[in-house]
């Protein structure tokens, strides 16, 4: 199991139904409707003449919401698609990319983009397997020089570079 | 065909100043260095790099993004036949002959075929670009709002349709996208649709952020859960770089083919250079006299497909420069590109800035050119890019997506979007949702609501409106059909074969 993070078995047994790619799609799909419908309840629907701010948006959350079923009892009746395995849910990634990202941007105006680019790479190391500290040291080094020449001088963008005392 | 020189040499006055050789060339060779890299495709490498190419004026700007796009398209069939890794689904089936040959030591031919092959196919659906270009521009002009609309329905479905993977799904997508592109305040009414109160989204989702999000963080995600794959870099230095003269005998008519079907393949929506590759490669292996030999190094499998998915990249430009209709996820970047510089994409684009236009057209073949000549004499260069590991490659790739994305805005709250957005890119990758349809659904959903609102308006709010006007009538009938026609058992069972070559 290096290639996927899904695995193919023809007959998967029942209690895997919510394992299943095209189930958990269906789901999301549903929960993004109904987010959507909750959202924009108070949102004026008008008429097909004259369409409220609420008219769109509701006719496409319905609509999503009807797919997300039709994938799910697709699913149900064929039984084809992938199943996820626990890779899936490798948490490392899943929550120190998103992270550093974050870090970044509530660093960057106050604490420049030096410190907030190191700080990028030493999170997002975090994310990865078999980093070696001299590497990413190196890296963040080497990265935050790129950074300040290709952006600060070179397109003369006015971004913090160090921390405003 | 007066009017056609006189467009091109206006185009090429546009494209031939120091500046814009220059932006050409500096994006050709950027989209191949980011491109050979592996694990990182066209759409997220000119998604990277889109922010970088909005200093510049909008003739520079495009010309530049253009480049990047043919250079990250043909950096990932070299990474495709020297490492067996496409770094992208339109060089899958690149691999399969290319890293054959790389293994008998003809990396040289395979990859100056490739070289070769892409430049000739360029030069036609440049050709091609520039010849039909105007008549269907004058078409779209004639366009209302209701045959717009459904201009636009047939396009996503279409786009749907040859996209591969569960149709249902992928119109959920598209769905998800046009709710997105909603997001921010109601142009009619003034009214703030999911904007959490946050004045940041009163203007709606950054396009920048969702695309960097989705195709580049969330790439980065998955990368990093599957672990690193095995790389088999051909190490055995290339020597000889040009092909035999029975491998050129063999290699040009495939590459005539190529063009030719990755031509008329580029320009339908959903198409472009995916489906062109892989279609070009079963045709050829099904016209060889010995279709065994493909899968051992066939030149023709690498001439054939490479030619295609380079025509068939550049034929999509014609509906979205024409039409302003976004085939897929590469040209819905340039929609992006093009709104975010303040053009409003569509047929008036060619009558009212010509420059624009014809500059971009003329930039293509020179960018084709370009590629030609710088990459055969880097191809050492590229090799020794393919030897950093993808533990130190993501971390640049992930400091470039927040700073691209903070450029472009100066906003914070853009780049923690951005990290949403990779979150629900790496969910989508899992629950195997592609997320192309959804970024067209994105760019278009504005057009469509604003449309159908027009349309409702002229007709007295009665939807028979799309059905009583002909033409309208007409793109709404092919989208059925297409819809029915794809859901036929027999049908559908080609459509998975199709992209499941090799």
């Amino acid at each position: 199991m290096t290639n996927s993070g899904m695995d193919t078995s023809p007959v998967p047994p029942r209690g895997q139904f919510f394992l299943r790619a095209n189930v958990l799609a269906g789901l999301m799909f549903i929960a993004l409707a109904v987010l959507g419908l909750w959202l924009s309840r108070n949102y004026p629907v008008g008429t097909a003449l004259r369409m409220g701010t609420g008219y769109v948006p509701r006719l496409l959350c319905w609509i999503m919401g009807g797919l997300g079923v039709v994938v799910m009892v697709q699913e149900f009746v064929a039984s084809d698609g992938n199943i996820l395995t626990g890779e899936a849910l490798l948490w490392r990634p899943l929550v120190f990319v998103p992270l550093s990202i974050v870090i970044f941007a509530l660093t960057i105006e106050r604490l420049g983009v030096v410190i907030a680019t190191v700080l990028l790479i030493v999170i997002g190391a975090l994310a990865g397997r078999g980093m070696r500290a001299l590497e990413v040291a190196i890296t963040a080094v080497l990265l935050a020089a790129l950074t300040v020449g290709i952006f600060v001088w070179g397109l003369a963008l006015t971004i913090p570079v160090w921390p405003e005392w | 065909m007066y009017d056609l020189f006189s467009n091109l040499i206006l185009g090429f006055s546009v494209a031939m100043t120091p500046a814009n050789l220059g932006f050409a060339l500096v994006g050709c060779l950027v989209g191949t260095l980011i491109g050979v890299l592996p694990g990182i495709g066209p759409v997220a490498t000119v998604a990277m790099l889109l922010p970088l190419t909005f200093y510049l004026e909008p003739v520079s700007g495009l010309i530049m993004l253009a480049g990047i796009f043919y250079g990250a398209q043909y950096g990932g069939s070299t990474t495709a036949i020297l490492v067996n890794l496409p770094g992208e689904t339109s060089s899958v089936v690149t691999c399969i002959d290319g890293h054959q040959m790389a293994k008998q030591g003809r990396a040289g031919a395979a990859l100056a075929i490739a070289a070769l092959g892409s430049f000739f196919a360029g030069c036609v659906s440049t050709l091609l670009i520039a010849l039909f270009s105007p008549p269907l521009a004058k078409v779209g002009q004639s366009f209302g709002a209701p045959e717009y609309f459904s201009l636009m329905v047939l396009g996503l479905i279409a786009a749907v349709v040859l996209a591969h993977g569960s149709i249902v799904k992928a119109v959920a997508m598209v769905i998800f996208g046009l709710l997105l592109g909603l997001v921010g305040t109601d142009g009619n009414t003034g009214g703030q649709r999911f904007t959490f109160g946050l004045i940041t989204l009163a203007d709606g989702i950054g396009f920048v952020p969702v695309a960097i999000g989705v195709f580049g963080v969330g790439e980065i995600i998955a990368n990093l859960v599957r672990g690193e794959e095995q790389r088999s870099l051909v190490q055995a230095k290339i020597t000889r770089l040009w092909p035999t003269k029975e491998e050129f005998k063999l290699a040009w008519p495939a590459t005539l083919r190529g063009t030719a079907l990755g031509s008329i393949l580029g320009v339908l929506p959903g198409g472009g250079a995916t489906l062109s590759s892989f279609a070009a490669y079963a045709f050829e292996k099904k016209i060889a006299r010995d279709p065994s030999r493909f899968g051992r190094g066939a030149i023709e499998g690498v001439a054939g497909p490479e030619s295609a998915n380079n025509a068939g990249a550049q034929t999509s430009f014609i509906p979205m420069l024409t039409l302003g209709l976004p085939g897929n996820a590469v040209m819905a970047l340039m929609i992006g590109a093009l709104t975010i510089h303040g053009i409003q994409p569509g047929p008036q684009v060619m009558t009212e800035r010509p420059a624009l236009f014809w500059g971009m057209v003329a930039s293509m073949w020179i960018g084709n050119l370009m590629l030609l000549v710088i990459n055969l004499p880097l191809i050492g260069i590229w090799v020794q890019l393919l030897k950093v590991p993808y533990r130190v490659l993501y971390l640049a790739i992930l400091l470039f997506c927040a700073i691209g994305v903070y450029t472009v805005s100066n906003n914070t709250l853009d780049v923690i979007i951005t990290a949403m957005f990779g979150v629900l890119g790496y969910i989508f990758i899992k629950f195997e949702c592609e997320p192309a349809p959804m970024l067209l659904g994105f760019v278009l959903g504005p057009l469509m609501e604003e449309n159908l609102r027009r349309a409702m308006r002229i007709s007295g709010g009665d939807p028979m409106i799309f059905v009583n006007r002909p033409i309208s009538l007409g793109l709404l009938v092919a989208a059925a059909v297409l819809l029915v026609i794809v859901m036929l058992p027999a049908i559908r069972a080609k459509r998975e074969e199709a992209f499941q070559e090799g």
